[in-house]
């Protein structure tokens, strides 16, 4: 598949956080020709299985890419109108105009709009509204709206996918379906590829609101070390913000106290070799990415973290360059291939 | 309702990490109903009732209610006597003047607020102090450390109960209801009174870990929306337990959450759904432990949650616990 049209698929799938399942079998079908096991775990993350080839007991590396992407959830109503918060990080000042998705016992199409700039007091133009005066309007009247949704049904913004120019694509949840597309290509070349590890490839919930999946996984799989694959934050109009990076210039590595020196060093040393271009990218505390969860699961994991840029972030609108998130997959199954057994990290070595 | 029962309850003194109290009236209370008891490393207690339903059929499930309420605990004595204090757990300090506090001991004094220049802003916890009529430091029976509670007698209007530490001795009651109205049960369910829920679900935490179970659910109170200029809420005092489909620190499981839906419709008990903007119960934990447990939570609604005069209406505590039963009764 092109990753284009794998990029898409992903995209326009519907699956906030806590309710993936949709796109886990979309994900499933994709990953399943390259899988030797897949199966999805008690808190919904689907795992994907290649046996390494190096003799037993042989070392296992996660890798981790979140599935989730932000929603809206039903919190009540006011006569035939739908209120709402966010599940997850979501940014108000974009949600007028856009048309939803309400996941009701049937799917149900619906809007959100406001009153009109004309009737509007000019003190009220400037503002974000608050979350109880933002209402989903699904065209039915109360008694209606109240017999089909419940209070507590996620809603998914409806976005379809555009190819900009330049290798450029815009739409919904590349935060983080893009890397899931990249873990999807290392998967695929994995499987053409000798490795001597076990390679887990998972695709995680719930990590916009809390990094959980990441952690229940790690702990259920065991790996010696985890790579997270996330978005970061594209170089876009009007920031200049040094922790930015530049679209279509490869993935960044993160580098702090989240990340593991060796992994940092390793991932590097595999875009060397396989000329991969990437930025470091310093994160100095949490990095917000399933890498944090995992990182102190069990007695801890040496992790690491693989990001693509992405501008507009938590916006309908989120806009990646391919080539970034193939480098990402590539990247990732250089790798993964550069493991040999026996390999440990081990902090004696950093001294 | 066994009114004796939650009086003594929702009356005995028990902040985090200071439940030993509360621990030996629950222990008393469960005794004669479970199968076996034990008290794990960080102090919860855990009530064990055998499944018949045997490997097939019988799941593990927890049912946790915590048993710590929220305190304040003594930061400095003042040259004069007065006592200042910081939260454990939630304390708002609006909800704190002119009430009492009480210690483990029985001392007992009103807690006051100094006066500021701005009265227009509220005052937080560093201007309030508590007064146990001492006249100086050095008579002070109290010392940097002890902790403290709400006073707030229980108290019945109609339909409603008012009381302190209804945040979670209710759910400590329904669960011990629970317990003594099971029969029959296909799963093995571990009834978990969890302690230090108000400052970092740790209880809950652990217990979970050690238990391993197939399915989790907390029994806790949740806020309304029924009272004046509070925001949209769609849960009110009255109409029923409210199954959570998500809180600030949890989205509960599609599935366990279905299956309390089905229980309460079975056992033809009225009920609401509940999305909980701020706030989170011990499933939020359990949820987390291991490789993860499918987790959700059934509500006790409760209007001024963390006040010494929290409001629940008892119907809501019966259906609760008939959602409960009905729910152990059948295949999860």
């Amino acid at each position: 598949m092109e990753t284009l049209e794998l990029l898409t698929t992903l995209t326009e799938a519907s699956g906030p956080a806590g309710y993936e399942h949709a796109v886990t079998h979309i994900v499933a079908d994709l990953w399943r020709p390259w899988a030797d096991e897949i199966r999805v775990d008690a808190m919904g993350n689907l795992i994907a299985v290649q046996q390494g080839t190096g003799p037993q007991p042989r070392r296992a590396v996660m890798a981790a890419a979140h599935l989730d992407e932000i929603g809206l959830i039903v919190t009540g109503f006011d006569g035939e109108f739908l209120r709402v918060h966010s599940l997850g990080g979501v940014d108000r000042r974009v949600l007028l105009g856009l048309s939803v998705r309400v996941h009701s016992r049937r799917e149900i199409p619906g809007v959100i709009g406001s009153r009109p700039p004309h009737v509007l007091p000019p003190s009220e133009r400037q503002n974000v509204l608050p979350w109880h005066e933002v209402m989903i309007d699904v065209g039915l009247p109360a008694e209606e709206v109240r017999a089909l949704v419940r209070v507590g049904d996620p809603v998914t913004i409806r976005q379809s996918t555009m190819a900009l120019k330049n290798g450029r694509v815009a739409g919904k949840a590349m935060d983080n379906r893009a890397s899931v597309a990249a873990l999807t290509l290392a998967l695929e070349a994995l499987r053409h590829r000798e490795h001597a590890w076990d390679f887990y490839a998972v695709a995680t919930v719930q990590e916009e609101v809390g990094v959980k999946g990441a952690i229940t996984s790690a702990y259920g799989i065991s790996p010696t070390i985890a790579v997270a694959l996330d978005v970061t934050f594209a170089r876009q109009y009007n920031d200049s913000n040094p922790g930015v990076f530049e679209l279509g210039k490869g993935p960044t590595i993160g580098v702090g106290p989240n990340f593991h020196p060796q992994m940092v060093k390793r991932l590097a040393e595999a875009a060397e070799s396989d000329e991969i271009p990437i930025e470091l990218e310093p994160l100095p505390g949490s990095s917000g990415t399933d890498a944090w969860g995992i990182q102190v699961a069990r007695e801890g994991i040496p992790s690491g973290l693989i990001s693509i840029p992405v501008r507009y972030m938590h916006q309908p609108v989120e806009t990646v360059a391919l080539v970034d998130i193939e480098r990402a997959g590539r990247l990732l199954a250089g790798f993964v291939c550069g493991l040999e057994h026996g390999y440990t990290p081990r902090w004696e070595d950093e001294v | 309702m066994d009114l004796a029962l939650l009086e003594k309850l929702t009356q005995t003194y028990g902040p985090s990490g200071y439940e030993d109290a509360i621990r030996a009236v629950i222990g008393s209370a469960i005794e004669a109903v479970a199968d076996e008891t034990r008290v794990d490393p960080l102090g919860s207690l855990i009530g064990y009732r055998r499944g018949q339903g045997g490997a097939h059929d019988g799941k593990r499930v927890i049912l946790a209610a915590h048993m710590d309420e929220i305190g304040l605990i003594i930061t400095h004595v003042e040259e004069k006597g007065f006592l200042r204090f910081t939260s454990i757990g939630g304390v708002r300090a609006a909800h704190c003047i002119g009430t009492r506090a009480t210690f483990a001991n029985g001392i007992t004094g009103p807690i006051y607020v100094e006066r500021r220049d701005d009265a227009s802003k509220l005052p937080e916890l560093q201007h309030l102090y508590l007064d146990i009529g001492c006249a100086d430091r050095a008579s002070c029976p109290v010392r940097v450390g002890d902790t403290a509670t709400f006073v707030g007698p229980l108290m019945q209007r109609g339909s409603r109960l008012i009381s302190k530490a209804l945040d979670d001795r209710i759910g400590c009651y329904v669960l011990i209801e629970v317990m003594r109205r099971l029969d029959n049960s296909a799963h093995d369910v571990y009834f978990a009174f969890t302690t230090q829920e108000e400052i970092t679900l740790s209880g809950a935490r652990t217990a979970a870990y050690r238990i391993e179970p197939d399915i989790a659910i907390s029994v806790d109170v949740t806020a309304t929306g029924d009272v004046p200029k509070a925001l949209p809420m769609e849960v009110s005092l009255g109409q029923g337990p409210a199954v959570k489909v998500k809180d600030g620190g949890m989205i509960a499981h599609p599935h366990v959450r279905d299956r309390l839906v089905e229980a309460a419709e079975r056992a033809g008990a009225p009920y609401q759904m509940e999305v909980l903007l701020g706030g989170t119960t011990d499933a939020a934990a359990m949820q987390l432990v291991r490789s993860g447990v499918p987790s959700g939570c059934l509500s006790i609604p409760c209007r001024y949650v963390h006040s010494p005069s929290e409001m629940v209406d008892q119907g809501d505590v019966e259906h609760a616990i008939e959602v409960l039963l009905s729910l152990l009764r059948e295949t999860l």
